[in-house]
């Protein structure tokens, strides 16, 4: 008998809002400014845009260590498959964000070697758009991020996996 | 620049040069392109123009096609240069990497971006495209969008087709 | 003897505690192994040639030589406390202690192992 054919009964509902209390106040993301939404960024994560306050406290550079990648930038044809390689090196669960008109949609550049969105290579969870953003645009990205966890059921994501 | 300097290197350079002109005091020297390692040579070694502050290519549209320009810095005179050399498509130009270090990268570029060659370059191949990249996308009759715009995008990683 | 039982109940409650969480997550996590996933790490690019690589031999043999004069130094301790109660045979003792553990250290000085380089 699987985790996913469990019906959702009362003790299965509470450990999933408790998992996902969890995982929605601590999510740590991955640096991954490639442009100039990078700096927007970085000012959500200074001290007059605080994203620490909602959990990510760390910005980990490492994929292994993080839960939410920020593609933030423009991603030309060169970069693509760094950025993949990249996502399939983090552990799940794993959230990303396209921070920007570029990693929404390719932006003002229409051109040989810009990748028109981050989201022709990776599957990407909430979409912020502007040129660049502003730090508290980031913010309620991060917000809707987390009322995503909030609502993630045992059918999408298993809690326990016994072997 | 001087005056005395100026006419100093109009001097030196007199047979070798096809044209030259000032404008708003910046001199620019157009030359033969089997002139241009002998002419970048005496402006470094004689006039010390130490610096290659950049080296780009230029498409022009009519024939010879390609122009490569040098831009030269003296840091000793505080002064700076221009040299100008006209390229037909498919000529190769002979490199200066060996002059200037950063010239190495440059050249590169403008390969890459134009399709100008350059002879006796140590590693001559793309540097910002991707390595199986049709084309020379600054050319004047090559497309913004690029040939295969329509095509979706796909990225295939190495270790998954090992 | 018996103000020390508290301590190793505590020492063993949070071994136990630590051990709980490192397996609970070993058996009861989930593993989505992939071929991307489990190579190297370098930035996103592939790797050339062998990821791992030998440290260099002196970091041990350093932390070797602090080994032993530490435990030296840790014997000095409780002498010192009750020196004054030993007088000059106890003196000498900790003297003869310390100068054969200093013919140690001239030989190891003498051989080359505290070059870093």
């Amino acid at each position: 008998m699987g985790v996913e054919e469990l019906e959702r009964n009362i003790i299965v509902t509470s450990l999933e809002r408790l998992v996902n209390w969890g995982r929605k106040y601590s999510i740590w993301p991955l640096t991954f400014g490639l442009a100039c939404c990078a700096l927007e960024f970085m000012v959500a994560g200074s001290a007059s845009v605080d994203m620490a306050r909602f959990g990510s406290e760390v910005a980990r550079p490492s994929p292994r260590q993080a839960d939410l990648m920020i593609v933030a930038g423009t991603l030309t044809k060169k970069m693509a498959p760094m950025v993949k390689r990249i996502y399939e090196q983090m552990a799940e669960p794993k959230w990303v964000i396209a921070f920007g008109a570029c990693a929404c949609t390719g932006g003002i550049f229409r051109t040989y070697n810009v990748v028109q969105g981050v989201d022709q290579i990776i599957p990407v969870d909430v979409y912020v758009p502007g040129c660049p953003p502003r730090p508290e645009s980031f913010i309620a990205a991060l917000i809707k991020i987390q009322e995503k966890i909030e609502k993630e059921t045992v059918r999408e994501r298993k809690l326990i996996s016994i072997p | 620049m001087t005056e005395t300097r100026k006419n100093s290197i109009l001097e030196a350079l007199k047979g070798r040069l096809v044209s030259a002109y000032e404008f708003r005091e910046e001199l620019t020297l157009i030359v033969k392109k089997e002139d241009v390692r002998g002419v970048l040579r005496t402006l470094k070694e004689t006039f010390s123009y130490d610096m290659l502050t950049d080296l780009c290519g230029v498409d022009l549209r009519e024939p010879p096609r390609f122009a490569v320009v040098y831009h030269l810095h003296s840091m000793k005179y505080g002064d700076r240069i221009r040299v100008k050399v006209r390229v037909e498509d498919g000529d190769e130009v002979e490199t200066v990497s060996d002059m200037w270090g950063c010239a190495d990268w440059l050249e590169r570029e403008a390969y890459d971006m134009f399709g100008i060659r350059f002879k006796g370059h140590p590693d001559l191949r793309r540097i910002l495209l991707t390595d199986d990249f049709v084309g020379y996308p600054l050319r004047k009759d090559f497309p913004t969008e690029g040939y295969d715009f329509d095509r979706p995008f796909e990225v295939r990683l190495e270790e998954e087709m090992a | 003897m018996r103000e020390y039982v508290s301590v190793l109940i505590t020492l063993l409650f949070a071994g136990f505690i630590a051990a709980l969480i490192v397996f609970l997550s070993h058996f009861l996590g989930e593993r989505r192994p992939g071929k991307v996933k489990l190579a190297p790490y370098e930035c996103g690019a592939t790797t050339i040639g062998p990821t791992r690589r030998r440290l260099a031999i002196r970091y041990y043999l350093f932390a070797m030589l602090f080994l032993v004069f530490d435990i030296e130094v840790i014997f000095l301790y409780p002498w010192a406390v009750i020196t004054r109660n030993l007088r000059l045979f106890g003196f000498f003792e900790m003297f003869v202690f310390i100068l054969i553990l200093f013919a140690g250290y001239l030989y190891v000085w003498k051989k080359g192992a505290l070059e870093w380089e």
